[in-house]
């Protein structure tokens, strides 16, 4: 192991409400590529709470604070700690809305290397090289960082694949002294359901001519209901008045980016797709083998919409 | 009371990319520009909160980091109504700690009450340089805020904090504060002609770059991300595919 | 961007005979008004598709003898050396750009009422024609048949001197040859007359004397029409049409295949109201099956994702259009250049076709407002050159058909900023909820176009949900104020029939309800039993009266016409739609303006009564269709109470008003008048038309002065 490799790489375990967050085991993944010891802290009131035990994972450093819930001085704080401590080469976080409270406030206090977004990274030789997008992910680049100093990276959630449990990492202790946060977690709230706005969904469930009349719409209403996604449509079902122009993808209705786009029965035309190709993951049905979309789509299936639709509902 | 926004010009690239001859950026000659969404957001958020508290001496400051052209998107915020911008100069892109550090000495000289910033950039996305900026200003921050409550003291506000998955983290935070804006926390407003003509009448202030400081990256090398032909098949009857088609599902929404 | 290799077929050049055709683009023979009679309109609207890429255009309907005359209707005309002079301009405008010019020979036999020339058409047997009920032919004895087959080799020798690299024997929509064919025209019992060998020999014969005249040096192009949809008595594919192809293939260089008679050829040329793209294709597959030539054929096709598969599934060589080219001129260079998004779809509501029904004027068309206008306006449908007083913010206010259209152009001419002002939160003003009626979805392309150029166009901005008084325009900093404020349809019963209000007609009951308030704001209609009073003439009633009816209700359409949406037979609409209301259960009482309105029931009388005895129908619901008023308050205020004057105080240097505002038209028609407007924003008086070129002979003689 160089010596630049000695210290290792800091995870910081992302939790809500009890749980740990899933993108906490991609962030062990991505450690492990980076070579080296990989540590985990977890800041909590008590930091077994969580089972952070997972493959690759050298230690589980617990960092006892008394805020059960995510506030940006406190994560600041424990961090900047246990880096002026244990001086890691690389400290991962998620890209996740937390991260972006008090990671880039870290990597400015401390001078160290930055970049969030990431869902690259090597070592070359003693270097670290990230991969992100820019232009709105219609291309990627490769960075690097400056010499002799630490990085500290936000990672793109499911970018890599999540750890699996059964690791024999020891645990240790870490106490902080955490000053008041200026920012205060009060109370949680779900938000509130206002209109449809289909650019902020996570998941669309597209629908297109192929579903054929406007009976058939109730039925993908409540398919996308099942399955947690909002209903989107293209533009012939808004044209048809089947369904109001909120719920257009496309170049005259919105561009959409979710982290899931499930088109059925829509064949992909030029206008359409402009409106939703940089989704992340786009899966297309549709009994054309020669649809456009499936240029575009990540995961395609020649089948019958509906024969798929009736599936997905049974397993839902 | 002062509220300054901070705002970037972004760089919008088609369907078509060729890439300048070091292969470190795209050729600009590709890119079309506009104000950043979230910060046409964080500026009529500037507005509002400016109308609903009806301050003495209130005043809405514009700052941003760019060459001559990015004014084009300062007078955008200057024709919403913000009174006065500052474009510090300086071309071509950067990361966002070398901009906050940019930014810091010209917020700080503007002794804010508050500040403003987009949660994130559409072109380079990397939703930090509002709290880098927090930090360096050494103010309270919240970021990805969806909406804002003012306490009649002053001391403090009451702000909703949006996670992943829709929830709310209702927040509290001490004042003066900087806060990063989501989109969708009101609808921006739109200039009219007139007012967009005052914008360009408008005098703003062109300050050089405070020194030093190593780029927190350097881009190695820029590409298209290689795609493959076409989409992964999915093989089997309509169950088969149903089935795959929720593992993938679960698999991407965590 | 570079062309999509997947629509590489459609550039692959392809044999006609002894001329090559550079790709599979190919304008359908389709009447422009313009015949050849104004030479130059002619020319110039047909080299204005070779500009964009068709690589064959061709001429509509072209007479080969003066009793083939359809005055009223506008057809070209091959009769003498002049007209091969007029026609020849055409043909070399074509060959500049690289295209093959058609010339479709036509006889109409009965259906050419001959209003002009008053001679007397010649046909297979004497019966009245189903077209032109006052027209009959002359029976053709066998001196009549070699004079008219003389007439076509005439002809076919006038369209290669003008230059035609094609030359049609033209029988769909029943003329002369096709009546041959077919049992409902030709009873004859001699050699032409009976056995399919019988009735295809007249068409055959006339195909081998032209090709023989003209066919070492000319393609030969035969247009047919597979099945007339008549049973046995008219054309069919498999005893008539399919024979003949196998019988004529070898004499024939490309064959385009129709359906359809005369009398409906709306099931030709399908409205997007009742039929999808492609409609043709199952029989032009039919014939590709049989024949070993090029085939060719319409389709009303937009999609190149349609016309590719349609080539690489073997049911057609080579795509046609007719009235997408007419929306876009341009559409094969679009697809070329990959700016699919730029393609201007045609919408299938055949306001185009109206105008040749109708008799006598240019085509129009909703879609592009310069279809018609490329020689008599100079305009072209992809060139704009810069405003002289481009260096101007313009507002426009209202984003109907005519306010998108003027502020898309105003862009395109490099207008420094406009802003398109609406008070909705979309786009599209009466087009958000018309293509809501049944079947008129395609009629949405009309907004989808304009929205996705005006987002395009980086000094266009759309502005939604605000709404200007006079105030707000005076002071919203635009030196160019456009009002374009649309119009409603009238609460009070106002009609042209009385030039009056209806009494009792009051749209702010439950019970009364005008078409906007059912469709744009969702007002409800009581009961279960809807009168519609439709006073329009166009699509309006009958589309509420299919909408009401389709969701239940019992319908009553009462108009003072003699028929119901007497337009939609200019249209081709007429006949499917009246099946259509037949087939709910809609009631049509024509010839009825009612006296009196109240909840429950309506009363009216037959317009023809002198006495106006009354009569009364129970209605829960009446929708009032009589007429539509501009939206004229806020011009209004701006000219009277503001005054110009005042508004030229703030820089405003002009205000005018754009479509329905300023008198309620056809949607082509504030297209455009939005169109016109923003071309002429620059002219000393833009509020005033250009005088447009007419052409027209004009006697130059000395004026005797007293």
């Amino acid at each position: 192991m160089s010596a630049a490799t000695m210290n290792g790489t800091l995870v910081v375990a992302e939790h809500l409400q009890g749980k740990l967050r899933d993108v906490t085991r991609e962030l062990v993944t991505a450690a492990r590529g980076l070579g080296g010891p990989v540590a985990i802290a977890v800041i909590a009131p008590d930091p077994s709470q969580f089972d952070v035990n997972l493959e690759g994972v050298d230690e589980i450093v617990g960092v006892p604070v008394a805020q059960q819930e995510f506030e940006n001085d406190v994560y600041q704080q424990a961090l900047e700690a246990l880096i002026a401590e244990r001086h890691p080469d690389a400290v991962l976080l998620g890209f996740t809305v937390n991260s972006m409270g008090y990671g880039p406030a870290v990597a400015a206090k401390l001078g160290l290397g930055f970049a969030s977004d990431v869902h690259g990274l090597a070592r070359e030789g003693d270097a670290i090289v990230a991969t992100r997008s820019f232009y709105g992910g219609k291309v990627d680049a490769e960075l690097e960082f400056p010499a002799g100093r630490a990085v500290l990276l936000l990672v793109r959630p499911t970018a890599f694949p999540p750890a699996e449990n059964g690791g024999s990492a020891a645990t240790t202790q870490f106490a902080v002294d955490v000053q008041p946060s200026r920012a205060r977690h009060l109370e949680f709230q779900e938000a509130p359901v206002g209109d449809v706005d289909i650019t902020t969904a996570d998941f669309l469930l597209s629908i297109g001519r192929g579903i054929g009349e406007q009976e058939a719409i109730p039925q993908f209403e409540q398919l996308a209901e099942k399955l947690g996604a909002i209903l989107s449509v293209s533009r012939p079902l808004v044209d048809a008045g089947w369904m109001p122009n909120a719920r257009q993808v496309g170049q005259s209705g919105k561009t959409v980016k979710p982290k899931v786009y499930l088109a059925l029965g829509i064949s992909g035309a030029v206008q359409h797709l402009a409106g939703m190709k940089t989704s992340e993951t786009i899966i297309a049905v549709n009994t054309d083998p020669e649809a456009a979309i499936f240029k575009v789509a990540h995961f395609g299936a020649v089948a019958d919409l509906f024969d798929v639709a009736e599936e997905l509902e049974k397993l839902s | 009371m002062r509220i300054v926004v901070c705002v970037k010009q972004v760089a919008v690239l088609g369907d078509e990319v060729e890439f300048a001859d070091d292969a470190l950026d795209v050729d600009p000659d590709y890119l079309d520009f506009a104000l950043n969404e979230w910060d046409s957001y964080a500026t009529e958020e500037a507005l509002r909160t400016r109308e609903s508290l009806d301050a003495d001496d209130d005043e809405i400051v514009v700052v941003s980091v760019g060459d001559p052209r990015a004014e084009n998107a300062i007078r955008r915020c200057l024709a919403m109504g913000a009174d006065r911008a500052i474009r510090v100069d300086r071309s071509g892109s950067a990361d966002p700690i070398t901009l906050a550090r940019l930014l810091a000495p010209v917020v700080q000289r503007e002794a804010p009450d508050l500040v403003f910033c987009g949660v994130q950039s559409s072109d380079a996305v990397q939703a930090a340089t509002g709290t880098a900026l927090a930090e360096l200003l050494g103010l309270p921050r919240v970021a990805v805020v969806t909406r804002i409550e003012w306490d009649p003291g002053g001391a403090r506000a009451t702000v909703h904090r949006e996670l992943e998955g829709g929830l709310v983290d209702v927040t509290e935070v001490n004042l003066p504060a900087l806060l990063t804006i989501q989109t969708g926390i009101n609808q921006p407003r739109y200039a009219t002609l007139r007012a967009i003509k005052q914008a360009e009448q408008k005098e703003i202030e062109v300050v050089s770059p405070a020194e030093g400081g190593e780029p927190a990256f350097r881009v190695c090398r820029m590409f298209v991300p290689p795609r493959e032909e076409g989409a992964q098949m999915l093989d089997g009857g309509p169950a088969d595919i149903a089935r795959r088609i929720r593992e993938i599902i679960e698999e991407r929404l965590k | 961007m570079p062309r999509d290799p997947k629509y590489d077929v459609l550039f692959e050049p392809i044999q006609l005979g002894p001329k090559t055709m550079k790709n599979r683009f190919y304008q359908i023979p389709h009447c422009n008004g313009f015949g050849s009679e104004k030479p130059l309109s002619q020319a110039y609207f047909r080299a204005m598709k070779a500009e964009g890429g068709y690589g064959a255009c061709c001429t509509e309907y072209c007479s080969i003898s003066p009793e083939s005359d359809d005055t009223h209707r506008v057809s070209a005309r091959l009769w003498d050396d002049d007209d091969v002079k007029n026609l020849s301009v055409m043909c070399e405008m074509l060959h500049e750009h690289g295209a093959l010019a058609a010339a479709e020979l036509w006889y109409g036999g009965p259906h050419a009422p001959c209003m002009e020339s008053r001679s007397v058409p010649r046909g297979p047997s004497q019966i009245p024609s189903d077209f032109e009920y006052l027209t009959y032919a002359k029976e053709m004895d066998k001196d009549d048949i070699r004079e008219v087959q003389q007439l076509y080799v005439d002809a076919a020798k006038r369209a290669r001197e003008a230059g035609f690299d094609i030359v049609y024997v033209y029988g769909s929509h029943s003329y002369l040859p096709q009546q041959f064919l077919t049992p409902y025209y030709n009873k004859r019992t001699d050699e032409y007359g009976g056995s399919l060998e019988n009735r295809a020999r007249f068409w055959r014969e006339t195909i081998e004397q032209v090709r023989e005249a003209v066919g070492d040096d000319t393609a030969i192009a035969v247009r047919m029409s597979c099945d007339m949809f008549m049973g046995d008595a008219g054309t069919q594919l498999e005893r008539d049409c399919l024979p003949f192809v196998e019988l004529c293939d070898e004499i024939v260089d490309v064959w385009d295949i129709n359906v359809s008679g005369i009398s409906e050829w709306g099931e030709d040329a399908t409205p997007s109201r009742f039929y999808p793209s492609g409609r043709l294709l199952p029989w032009q597959e039919a014939v590709k099956k049989v024949s070993k030539k090029p085939v060719l054929g319409v389709g009303r096709f937009t999609s190149p994702d349609l016309m590719v598969d349609a080539i690489n599934s073997g049911k057609l060589d080579i795509i046609a259009t007719c009235r997408p080219s007419i929306s876009d001129p341009f559409l094969p260079q679009k697809i070329d250049e990959g700016r699919l998004d730029d393609i201007r779809e045609c919408i299938g509501c055949n306001i185009c076709i109206s105008r040749w029904e109708i008799g006598g004027p240019p085509v129009i068309c909703t879609q592009n407002a310069t279809a018609g206008e490329e020689y008599r306006r100079g305009w072209h449908p992809e060139k704009f050159d810069t405003a002289e007083n481009a260096d101007n913010d313009a507002l426009v206010v209202g984003a109907g058909p005519a306010g998108m259209e003027c502020a898309m152009i105003l862009g395109k001419r490099g207008m420094r900023r406009v802003h398109l002002v609406e008070a909705e939160e979309d786009m599209g003003g009466i087009m958000r909820w018309i293509p809501q009626l049944p079947g008129l979805g395609e009629w949405a392309r009309v907004v989808n176009y304009r929205k996705i150029q005006i987002d395009k166009l980086p000094n266009v901005e759309f502005i939604p949900g605000t709404t200007l008084d006079a105030n707000g325009v005076k002071e919203y900093g635009a030196e160019i104020v456009v009002i374009a404020t649309g119009a409603n349809w009238v609460t009070d019963g106002l009609n042209g029939c009385t030039h009056d209000t209806i009494s009792g007609a009051d749209a702010s009951q439950p019970w009364c309800l005008t078409p906007e308030q059912i469709m744009r704001d969702g007002k409800e209609v009581p009961g279960g039993n809807v009168l519609i009073v439709d006073n329009d003439g166009y699509f309006m009633g009958v589309s509420l009266a299919e909408k009401l009816a389709s969701e239940g209700k019992k319908v009553t359409l009462m108009t003072h016409l003699g028929h119901i949406a007497p337009y939609m037979h200019f249209t081709l609409e007429a006949p499917n739609q009246h099946r259509k209301l037949h087939k709910l259960g809609v009631d049509i009482v024509p010839y009825h303006i009612p006296t009196r309105i109240e909840q429950g029931a309506v009363t009216a009388t037959h317009v023809y009564d002198d006495e106006a005895h009354e009569q009364t129908w129970d209605a829960d619901a009446v929708v009032l269709v009589t007429q539509r008023r501009s939206n004229e308050a806020l011009y209004r205020e701006l000219k009277d109470r503001v005054g110009f004057d005042a508004l030229e105080q703030e820089g405003i240097t002009g205000c005018y008003r754009i479509g329905d505002c300023e008198a309620p038209r056809l949607i082509a028609d504030c297209v455009f008048s939005g169109h016109r407007l923003a071309r002429e924003i620059d002219s000393d008086n833009p509020e005033v038309p250009k005088p447009f070129i007419r052409e027209r002979r004009v006697i130059e003689r000395e004026l005797a002065v007293a």
